[in-house]
């Protein structure tokens, strides 16, 4: 290993531009490919296609810097170029409704994988409870709006608070626990609330919540269809939207939490804990934060699960939920933001597109898991060394 | 010169076994006390102590005038003592320059709601923080700047231990503690090991060592004023000569027969 000097960025920034946007459209094809895949055939070929790219990506770890250069060296046209695809993806899906929902359950699904990478991805903490802090988040802000009628917009903070509460509360007594103890902990917790959930007569118990009103902006109603420019977009375009702007809150808040002392608290704590506590590192609070962080998040996601389906109930936000977003982290790849959305897209589409092996579906998702991790052991897209000022 | 650090009567049980018995010494204010005794002498218990890694089982731990015994680790960090671990503890898969950077965690303030809403505050402070870890990694011997961007866990050894007392010094503590600073390095290395603290010593006059050391070398060029514990108690202090001449500490090192002989 040599001293990585300055990352292998291309020669100009117009070479780094094209590689900026190449690379972005090549991932939108093939995520359009595979979400329109048909069939067994078609989708063991996308993924033996995909599996194959990370295994050069592993064997020529170049090739990821330079495209990780090029984005980062003209950063505007890499958001642009981002901009673009995701404003622009449901046009191309068009009248799809099932597609659309695929996408709008992954993006929720990437915001909640972000909330848990803060623990388990930036702290090592290993928190399975974020199934219930997204549950938290649904029931609150569905309660609010059924009881008291309160609007989308005014119920996203409200629940977020509370779960946020709702992190503090497992945080503290969790933080007399590390390892696999800490994992218990979480287990129960998680447990605890969704049979709660299921027993309370005021959330409706194992019916759950019914008839939650869509949530309207300017005049526009959620549930109707999008018109933009003369094209007619479905109804849960609305909810594409609306997710993605969340996953935008989440990446902005991961990447900012990221650079700064916090992140690398996190960090230090996650290599050593005692030689943390030696540079004046609170770790108790660190960790707890991390919950709290997470628990946010979290949130936002559950609302916003909860007014695009409009019925939730506590088979929403089981265990395995937890389990399905901590798989997410590790495949995608801990303390890499990019990674852990492609990790949680990689898992909401796959199943679904698995049902082409009817009976063996989820053998054949157990399988394709377990072959990437090997192709990848550090995860989909692993974790990166900060660079600061030119090296930038 | 006022007194620094003041350890009194402190006595440290794990079960059974007596690691530290009634210890009694202080430090002035930019002085160098070097700690040597036999492997499992409580040397480094002694620091665990000092640092709040360990609560006392009974006697007190007085720094800048504050009681700190049984304080937290982060807390007496806080209050201004940095410490190298004897098993370098580096923050492996981070890079050289965060490990200096998390250093310097006590010195810097973004919050939670600074670094998500004021983002410029927290790069403009981060940006302060690169360009001191840069300068404390230029500081010492070997060339750690140069290789600021690799994972710490790849550093060789004497870069190791060198990165340890960057990582302390980034706190701008009043006490260094160091343990064992010169372990894996070659004699040319310790030389430059012994001229860094030297150095160091004379731009920050006010600064405070502690440092714990086997190799003879390094504490006799720091002579004025040494500390011999073996089996948990001090059984002598003073110049480097006075302790090197004490039976006593002649028997732990090299027995009892073999000191009369």
């Amino acid at each position: 290993m040599g001293g990585p000097a300055s990352p292998a960025a291309p020669g100009s920034a117009v070479a780094a531009a094209v590689v900026a946007i190449l690379s972005q459209l090549c991932g939108a094809a093939f995520l359009y490919a595979i979400l329109k895949a048909d069939g067994g055939w078609e989708v063991t070929g996308l993924l033996t296609l995909l599996g194959l790219g990370f295994f050069l990506l592993e064997r020529y770890p170049a090739m990821g810097d330079f495209v990780t250069a090029s984005l980062a060296r003209v950063p505007l046209v890499t958001m642009a170029t981002a901009a673009i695809v995701v404003l622009g993806f449901p046009f191309l899906v068009g009248s799809n409704t099932y597609i659309l929902h695929l996408l709008i359950v992954a993006q929720l699904y990437a915001v909640l994988a972000l909330a848990l990478n803060f623990q388990l991805g930036s702290a090592n903490i290993p928190n399975f409870a974020t199934g219930a802090s997204y549950g938290i988040g649904a029931y609150v802000s569905a309660l609010l709006a059924l009881n008291f009628g309160m609007s989308f917009w005014l119920t996203l903070p409200i629940a977020a608070l509370a779960a946020t509460l709702f992190g503090f509360i497992i945080g503290v007594p969790s933080m007399r626990t590390r390892d696999t103890y800490l994992a218990l902990v979480t287990i129960a917790f998680g447990v605890v609330v969704q049979q709660l959930l299921n027993n309370f007569e005021w959330t409706g118990g194992p019916n759950g919540l019914v008839g939650i009103p869509a949530p309207s902006l300017f005049g526009h109603s959620f549930a109707s269809p999008l018109e933009v420019f003369g094209w007619k977009l479905p109804s849960q375009a609305n909810f594409y939207y609306l997710s993605a702007a969340l996953v935008v809150v989440a990446i902005v808040t991961a990447q900012r939490l990221h650079r700064s002392r916090i992140g690398l608290a996190w960090n230090a704590l996650r290599a050593d804990e005692i030689a943390a506590k030696a540079q004046g590192i609170n770790v108790a609070w660190y960790k707890v934060l991390a919950f709290a962080v997470d628990a946010f998040l979290a949130a936002f996601a559950g609302t916003i699960y909860a007014f695009y389906i409009s019925y939730i109930s506590p088979d929403n936000f089981t265990f395995l939920v937890s389990v399905t977003i901590m798989t997410m982290v590790i495949v995608g790849g801990m303390d890499n933001i990019f990674g852990v959305i492609v990790g949680a897209f990689l898992l909401t589409i796959l199943p679904e597109k698995l049902r082409a092996f009817s009976d063996y579906r989820l053998l054949f998702f157990g399988v394709v898991v377990i072959g990437f991790l090997m192709i990848r052991p550090q995860g989909l897209f692993p974790q990166r060394l900060r660079q600061y000022g030119a090296h930038r | 010169m006022s007194v620094l650090l003041k350890v009194d009567n402190v006595t440290m049980r794990f079960g059974g076994l007596v690691a530290l018995n009634d210890v009694t010494f202080a430090i002035e204010k930019g002085s160098v006390l070097a700690v040597i005794g036999p492997n499992g002498a409580g040397k480094s218990t002694l620091f665990n102590v000092v640092t709040g890694v360990y609560k006392p089982s009974s006697g007190r731990v007085i720094f800048d005038g504050v009681d700190i015994t049984g304080k937290p680790p982060y807390e007496v960090a806080q209050r201004g003592i940095g410490r190298t671990f004897q098993s370098s503890r580096l923050f492996s898969d981070l890079s050289v320059l965060d490990n200096v950077i998390i250093g310097m965690h006590t010195r810097t303030k973004t919050g939670v709601l600074d670094a998500l809403f004021r983002p410029g505050k927290s790069g403009r402070e981060m940006a302060a923080c690169v360009e001191k870890a840069e300068a404390l990694l230029q500081f010492g011997s070997g060339d750690l700047f140069e290789q600021r961007y690799r994972p710490a866990g790849t550093l060789a050894q004497a870069d190791r231990r060198r990165l340890e007392i960057a990582r302390a010094l980034a706190s701008q503590p009043k006490l260094i503690l160091l343990d064992e600073p010169s372990v894996g390095m070659d004699d040319a290395e310790t030389d430059a090991l012994v001229a860094d603290i030297k150095r160091l010593r004379s731009e920050h006059p006010e600064l405070s060592v502690i440092l714990i050391e086997h190799d003879m070398r390094v504490v006799e060029a720091f002579p004025e004023h040494v500390m011999c514990i073996d089996y948990g108690s001090r059984i002598a202090e003073g110049s480097f000569e006075t302790v090197r001449a004490d039976s006593r500490v002649q028997e732990a090192y090299l027995g009892k027969a073999a000191a009369h002989a």
